[in-house]
């Protein structure tokens, strides 16, 4: 058998059993209140950190098979995607809708498909679609331009 | 949960914003709690009646039990002339223990009460107890026998008042007594039916549906007189020198100067003497419990103080 | 009769034009959001709630229009497992295997009628159950303290876990992760927060509406970007619809026994629309045995998964609506809105809110011939919904997820906490780690540490007490069998792979 397979699942336990330990380290540094219940503030999280670590050992000791692993190209597009919404959230409330979503959107539909001149229009299209749907029929308050616009 | 209904708030908030000049109420939870009522009726009935002349702008600020929106009183909006703070007995047990961080009573005016939900103490039908005084002194011989349920967490006003009544019966060991705060007075009232618990405590508006379906009994309400209408016997009346109410009312920021205090005062009296206010108690269960200006600021000074005791006998706050 | 009264109460509430409108809308875009591969029930009711709650809605009209989404998922789900073999969400994965074979023969229309109408039956006569069944129910919340409480969010994070997934530890492992999230926040009992790191955004918790949207709308924009949007063209085409009236006949007594399998299957906690497509699959061609044909595209195994899954989403609600525990992937995403809404659920709900539950239940009757209507004459509409690239739809998707949430509670944390839980959906999916356990988790979480308190409360500290009454004990076993029965039973029945592409929420 070799080593390798299963290697998702067992990185990824690891992760589980670093974070329950760190976990129940936080749970048994909780504060406690002067008048606790018999069960108090920390057992239940305990519970939670003994569970998944237990799952977490499993998963080490007895991995499922791999799933695809995406390739280097694949993770880059990830990269960009989850970069775009990040930069999406903090840019919606100072730039207003219509400029960060079009730009947003156009990355995503380049990065599932990557026909640039459709990706454009596509985002072009959503924000503007999207702000009509919202704003005009469903009323939300949402502000087209950056404020002072 | 709450934190969605926060959030959606302040979104909405975000959108209504604007208009200047009017007067604010802030109700420090969500919608469709006492607080928003309190706001949401004496802010509509103080415009009605024409002591504001601009409709009052409600504002819910929910979290950490009312201690956010107390803490943006004082630290913001202390000299805020036009801000009306929505309050009620929980707000007055929450500063008794200290839970808003620090902040005291001191720092804001309490303008007054103009109504009360008064407190009661539910059994299932078929319960053994058939008087407040059976319950009691069944505690008295086993403070842990009898377990209660209430729709405040631990520590809450509805666990203090079964507290007072003990203490007032002279059950000393109070630490003893079982109470479990549930999501609630229905879930409360599901408990002890269910037989889970052997005592509801909970205010008046919360039973009322349930003594007509004839599922629990109550055994005492605790207010001075009995309330019009039902047939439930005081606690004073069983010999407990005991009452508690949930009352709703108003403070402000503790900056403001006297004559707008005084002002303040004056609206609220002029919404509890109103017709309007009348409708709207009667269509809620509140009973009348009209304490407004220096009164009411002592009545609060005292409620903290014998709360602020007790917690500390229980344990709950050092 | 009681249930007449009340049911004409439901029908004064839902016969409102406004209720109305919003029960069709309703169903026109869960039909829509079924069909589309990838999308189900659960993404959609997911996607909506934010929307929901800025329009300001009041209680019943959120759930009237939230639930006819719901409904109307499972009626379309059906339509891209025919068309395309690709399940329109995990429910509708029974219907490929003789649906898409009819489409192949060129029978396209006649398996998408007959399944709707099969999906017709099951609904209907699973809301009429709920209506008789959901009121008895409600009173059985009297004998549930919170001993029995504590046991039973157990049995529906073990069914889940056990059931519906392939791996008993990574079930696990996600409803641990989801109670861990839980307990972020403020600790009600001490008043102290927990796990916030001093993160004045946390103190009040993770918000689960933020990782619904996040684990079932957002992880789905990162598979599509891997999988480069494959599978999305229409596989076979759809001419003419006829009613096959007399094939359908032949059909009636699975289409009944599915419904009423399938509705049991709902009711128990956890276990959901999957499971009573699967077992009403299983049971009709072990009735109808080799020569029923399964498999090669019989109308029959059309029928059965259909009626079921249709059946089983409406025996979820009755646990969701009187004991507050939901049973399927899609009514904890229901159950978040009642409690967002204020409304508890249990024996209380029955009593204070009866506008609400028998305006729902009035309202699903109603949705159920708007389904009826929209699915067979007028499958066609949504037949080209199907040919939407997923170039645009994907966007699409995000962009009303990051509206939702923003108009929701306006604060950019939260669109980042929404993203980390798109990407902890897209690495569960790659991992076969089921997600609907972790919105439980984050859903009950809160709940089941204060029953376990409260029970510790009531009996001193003694943990016998959890096993103190028979319903407890009962429970207790059910979990545990739920749990560990799966592993021997996986080994006599196979599931049949789900296609790739439509790992679901459901």
């Amino acid at each position: 058998m070799n080593v390798w397979t299963g290697k998702g699942d067992r990185i990824f336990g690891a992760v589980v059993i670093l974070g329950s330990v760190a976990y129940g380290v936080a749970a048994l540094n909780l504060q406690v209140g002067f008048m606790t219940d018999p069960v108090g503030a920390k057992t239940f999280p305990l519970i939670v950190a003994g569970v998944s670590l237990i799952c977490g050992l499993v998963m080490v000791l007895k991995p499922d098979p791999d799933p695809e692993i995406p390739d280097g190209a694949t993770w880059m597009r990830l990269a960009i995607a989850v970069a775009t919404l990040v930069a999406y959230a903090y840019a919606l409330r100072p730039l207003g809708f219509l400029v960060p979503t079009t730009i947003a959107a156009a990355i995503l539909s380049y990065l599932i498909e990557p026909r640039p001149r459709y990706a454009a229009l596509a985002g072009l299209g959503l924000a503007v679609g999207l702000f009509v749907i919202f704003r005009f029929v469903l009323g939300l308050g949402l502000l087209a331009w950056p404020r002072g616009f | 949960m709450t934190d969605t209904f926060r959030a959606l708030l302040t979104g909405a908030a975000m959108f209504a914003a604007g208009s200047a000049g009017a007067a604010e109420c802030i109700a420090p939870a969500n919608p469709g709690g006492g607080w928003d009522f309190t706001c949401r009726q004496i802010g509509k009935i103080m415009y009605d009646i024409g002591e504001v002349d601009q409709p009052v702008q409600v504002t819910n600020t929910a979290g950490a039990g009312g201690g956010l929106a107390f803490q943006t009183v004082v630290n913001e909006r202390n000299e805020d002339e036009d801000l009306i703070v929505a309050a009620s007995v929980a707000t007055v047990t929450r500063l008794a223990q200290n839970a808003y961080g620090g902040s005291t009573a001191d720092q804001v005016r309490f303008v007054g009460a103009i109504g009360a939900d008064p407190g009661v103490i539910v059994v299932a039908a078929d319960s053994p107890f058939e008087s407040l005084t059976d319950m009691l002194d069944a505690m008295k011989e086993d403070p842990s026998s009898v377990a209660f349920a209430g729709g405040s967490a631990a520590g809450g006003f509805d666990h203090l008042k079964v507290l007072q009544l003990a203490q007032a019966y002279g059950i000393e060991d109070l630490r003893s007594i079982k109470y479990i705060g549930v999501d609630g007075g229905a879930d409360a009232i599901t408990q002890t039916v269910g037989g889970f618990t052997q005592g509801m405590t909970g205010d008046m508006s919360e039973i009322v549906g349930f003594i007509e379906s004839g599922e629990v009994r109550p055994l005492a309400v605790l207010s001075d007189e009995r309330v019009e209408g039902f047939d439930i016997p005081t606690a004073i009346e069983q010999g407990v020198d005991m009452t508690g109410v949930n009352w709703r009312g108003l403070y402000v920021p503790g900056g403001i100067s006297d004559e707008r205090f005084q002002e303040w005062a004056d609206k609220l009296r002029a919404v509890a003497e109103s017709e309007e206010w009348q409708t709207a108690m009667t269509n809620n269960g509140l009973a009348p419990f009209t304490r407004v200006g220096d009164d009411f600021q002592s009545f609060v000074d005292e409620s903290i103080e014998s709360q602020a005791e007790l917690s500390r006998e229980i344990g709950l706050i050092q | 009769m009681d249930i007449l009264s009340n049911l004409a109460l439901g029908f004064s509430v839902a016969l409102s034009p406004w209720t109305l409108f919003l029960a069709v809308i309703g169903c026109f875009i869960g039909t829509i959001v079924g069909a589309l591969p990838g999308l189900g029930p659960s993404n959609g009711v997911a996607l909506l709630i934010p929307i929901t709650f800025t329009m300001g809605l009041d209680a019943t009209a959120a759930l009237v229009l939230l639930t006819s989404v719901y409904y109307g998922a499972m009626y379309g789900g059906r339509i891209s497992s025919i068309l395309l073999n690709i399940p329109g969400d995990e429910p509708a994965m029974m219907t490929t295997l003789d649906g898409y074979p009819m489409a192949r023969a060129g029978r396209a229309g006649d398996a998408l009628v007959i399944s709707g109408v099969a999906s017709f039956v099951g609904a209907l006569f699973a809301t009429i159950a709920l209506a008789l069944v959901a009121p008895m129910l409600a009173r059985v919340a009297y004998l549930f303290g919170p001993a029995e409480y504590f046991a039973l969010y157990l049995l529906a994070f073990s069914t889940l876990g056990g059931i519906a997934s392939k791996n008993q530890a990574k079930a696990a492992l996600a409803s641990a992760i989801g109670l861990g999230i839980a307990m972020i926040g403020l600790d009600n009992s001490s008043g102290f927060t927990r796990f916030t790191g001093g993160n004045l955004h946390l103190a009040d918790g993770v918000d689960f509406l933020v990782a619904i949207v996040g684990l079932f709308a957002v992880s789905e924009v990162f598979v599509f970007i891997e999988s480069h949007g494959k599978g999305s063209a229409i596989g076979v085409k759809l001419d003419r619809v006829t009613v096959p009236w007399r094939e359908m006949w032949g059909t009636r007594w699975t289409m009944l026994r599915s419904s009423v399998l399938g509705f049991v299957a709902g009711v128990l906690p956890g276990a959901g629309a999957s499971l009573g497509s699967f077992l009403t699959y299983m049971m009709e061609k072990s009735i109808a045995g080799a020569k029923g044909g399964f498999g090669t595209g019989v109308a029959k195994g059309v029928a059965a998964p259909e009626a079921g899954n249709n059946a089983a989403a409406g025996g979820a609600l009755v646990p969701m609506l009187t004991l507050g525990v939901p049973g399927s992937g899609t009514t904890a995403v229901l159950l978040a809105v009642l409690m967002t809404l204020n409304i508890t659920p249990g024996p209380t709900l029955f009593a204070n809110n009866p506008e609400v539950v028998w305006g729902l239940i009035a309202s699903l009757l109603i949705a159920n011939f708007v389904l009826l209507a929209m699915n067979v004459p007028m499958v066609k509409v949504f037949v080209r919904v199907l040919s939407v690239p997923p170039q645009l739809l994907l966007p699409g998707v995000m962009m009303v997820s990051f509206v939702g949430i923003y108009s929701l509670t306006g604060s950019y944390f939260d669109l980042l906490l929404m993203v980390v839980f798109g990407i902890m959906g897209w690495l569960f999916r790659k991992l076969d780690i089921p997600t609907v356990p972790v919105i439980l988790g984050i859903l009950l979480g809160n709940a089941m540490e204060n029953n376990l308190r409260r029970a510790m409360t009531l009996s001193d500290g003694d943990v016998t007490f959890l096993f103190s009454s028979g319903i407890a004990i009962g429970l207790w076993i059910a979990a545990v069998l739920g749990f560990v029965a799966p592993l021997f039973l996986r080994r006599i029945i196979r599931r049949p792979e789900v296609p790739d592409h439509a790992k679901p929420a459901d």
